[in-house]
């Protein structure tokens, strides 16, 4: 061995991002939106030769619905390539997606006031 | 009588010169071998001169290609993750960059210099796809493998740095277009890492080079490889040597072309599995990934069960509810209690429901 010195740690990904696409065109934002929701359809049988990057989509999603910002986070990539992955398993019928639930409107205090005011004055 | 002496005489003066001119060829042999020694001395010193020079120089270009590529990643994580164009664009500086590293890496090694040094092990799948994104044509490599074990950490740059010169040389010196396979196989000593590329396959003359190259004997000057410098064996063969692991190149592929194989002994490679990236760290202290798109509401801790035989963390089914992001949430106010429990209760029936629906049938709520 000839060198001098520490040998630096590297720590910059070992597999890169373009290499888990395989170089294939991104989905459009609008396909599968950061709030949409995905799980696993009921009795599916994990593809053969599945990357390790599905393979673990496989685990996340099979404990229900989770958002695809969420199972971007989970594989430490950027949401734009779970996307395309999430993408290719709901074209092969692997995966159930839903928009997510708007959010509760508050109901209009005002109102449940004077409901609950009428029924007082005419039961109690 | 005289002239018969005069002949002795003259005979004699000639032996004499004979023998000094010969003893003159023996002196002038003498310090033609001192002058190459003294020559071969002074170019073994320049060229290890050189080579540490070199060396220095290639270290803080490492340094600076793996910073580069932290950061690009870090940008698509965590900014422009979302925006396809903008992932797309940074994948490629991506890929730029990862040549680049290779490239530093490579004369560094012939420099005696250090590849940088990983933390943890690795799949020797993922290796190879770490080596796949060092190449300029990546999407022609396909990997095959049925193995399923791990590299050392000490060995996981080596290798990689290794496959990606032999997978630069299959897609260079083969049609464009055309695959270049790797297939992965165990054999009793260790592994197996097999590329196959549909090219024209190499001349005796540039069998024999490569040969050389890659024998554990040789030692490479680096004046001695072309200009341009033609590196991918010489690199292939010193870090072979160095991390003790065979290449060899005088095969020829299925499909006519060269077929090039490493040969990992049991001693570079272990059954550890390499850990989940993005989970392993993050979950130990918060309960969810530290890292993230910043702009994704991230949905309430959940208890977590178990793992997986992967490392992943078992969660419990829940309502839909449990993960609804709240992008217009605003600060609770104490007075409004009523109401946040009004809707959130009213959130959960409408989440159920729809949880019951989706399970069975997909489409209606489609997005």
């Amino acid at each position: 061995m000839t060198g001098h010195g520490e040998e630096a740690p590297v720590s910059s990904e070992l597999v890169r991002s373009y290499v888990i696409t395989g170089g294939r065109r991104l989905p459009s934002a609008d396909d599968l939106s950061l709030h949409t929701l995905v799980t696993l359809a009921p009795d599916r049988e994990l593809p053969l030769g599945a990357s390790p990057e599905v393979r673990r989509i496989w685990d996340l999603c099979a404990g229900g619905y989770l958002a695809v910002a969420e199972v971007a986070a989970h594989l430490g990539l950027p949401v734009g390539v779970a996307r395309l992955l999430l993408t290719d398993l709901a074209e092969q019928g692997h995966l159930l997606r839903r928009a997510a639930p708007p959010p509760a409107q508050a109901a209009d205090r005002a109102l449940i006031e004077k409901v609950l005011h009428g029924l007082q004055t005419r039961f109690a | 009588m005289a002239l018969r002496k005069q002949n002795d005489d003259l005979r004699t003066s000639r032996d004499g010169l004979h023998g000094e001119c010969q003893r003159l060829h023996m002196e002038y042999a003498a310090l033609r071998s001192q002058q190459a020694h003294a020559l071969e001395e002074v170019r073994r010193d320049s060229e290890a001169e050189t080579k540490d020079v070199l060396k220095s120089w290639m270290r803080t270009l490492q340094v600076l290609a793996d910073e580069q590529q932290r950061s690009i990643s870090d940008l698509a994580q965590q900014k422009y993750g979302n925006d396809p164009q903008m992932l797309a664009d940074l994948m490629t500086i991506d890929h730029t960059n990862g040549q680049f590293g290779r490239r530093a890496q490579g004369i560094a090694a012939l420099c005696g210099g250090w590849l940088g040094r990983r933390e943890t092990t690795a799949s020797v799948y993922d290796v190879a796809r770490s080596a796949q994104g060092r190449i300029k044509h990546f999407d022609r490599v396909q990997i095959h493998t049925q193995v399923n074990v791990s590299v050392t950490s000490t060995a996981v740059e080596p290798v990689a740095v290794v496959l990606a010169e032999l997978l630069d040389n299959a897609t260079n010196y083969s049609a464009p277009g055309t695959p270049v396979e790797i297939n992965i196989q165990a054999v009793p000593t260790g592994i197996c890492l097999i590329i196959d590329d549909a090219g024209l396959g190499m001349s005796q003359e540039e069998k024999d080079r490569a040969a050389a190259l890659l024998s554990p004997e040789t030692s490479v000057s680096i004046t001695s490889l072309g200009n341009p410098p033609r590196v991918g064996f010489a690199v292939a063969g010193v870090l072979a040597t160095r991390y003790g692991f065979k290449v060899s190149v005088d095969s020829v592929s299925p499909y006519g072309g060269v077929r090039a194989v490493i040969l990992l002994p049991e001693s570079l490679l272990t059954n550890e599995a390499p850990e989940p990236a993005a989970d392993a760290a993050a979950f130990a202290d918060t309960g969810r990934p530290a890292t993230g798109p910043r702009s994704a509401p991230m949905p309430a801790p959940v208890q977590i069960i178990g793992t997986t035989p992967g490392g992943l963390p078992k969660r419990r089914r829940r309502p839909a509810v449990a993960v609804v992001p709240e992008p217009y949430a605003q600060e609770p106010e104490p007075e409004h209690d009523g109401e946040v429990t009004a809707s959130r209760i009213g959130a959960f029936a409408r989440g159920t429901l729809l949880g019951r629906n989706t399970t069975t049938t997909e489409g209606s709520q489609d997005q």
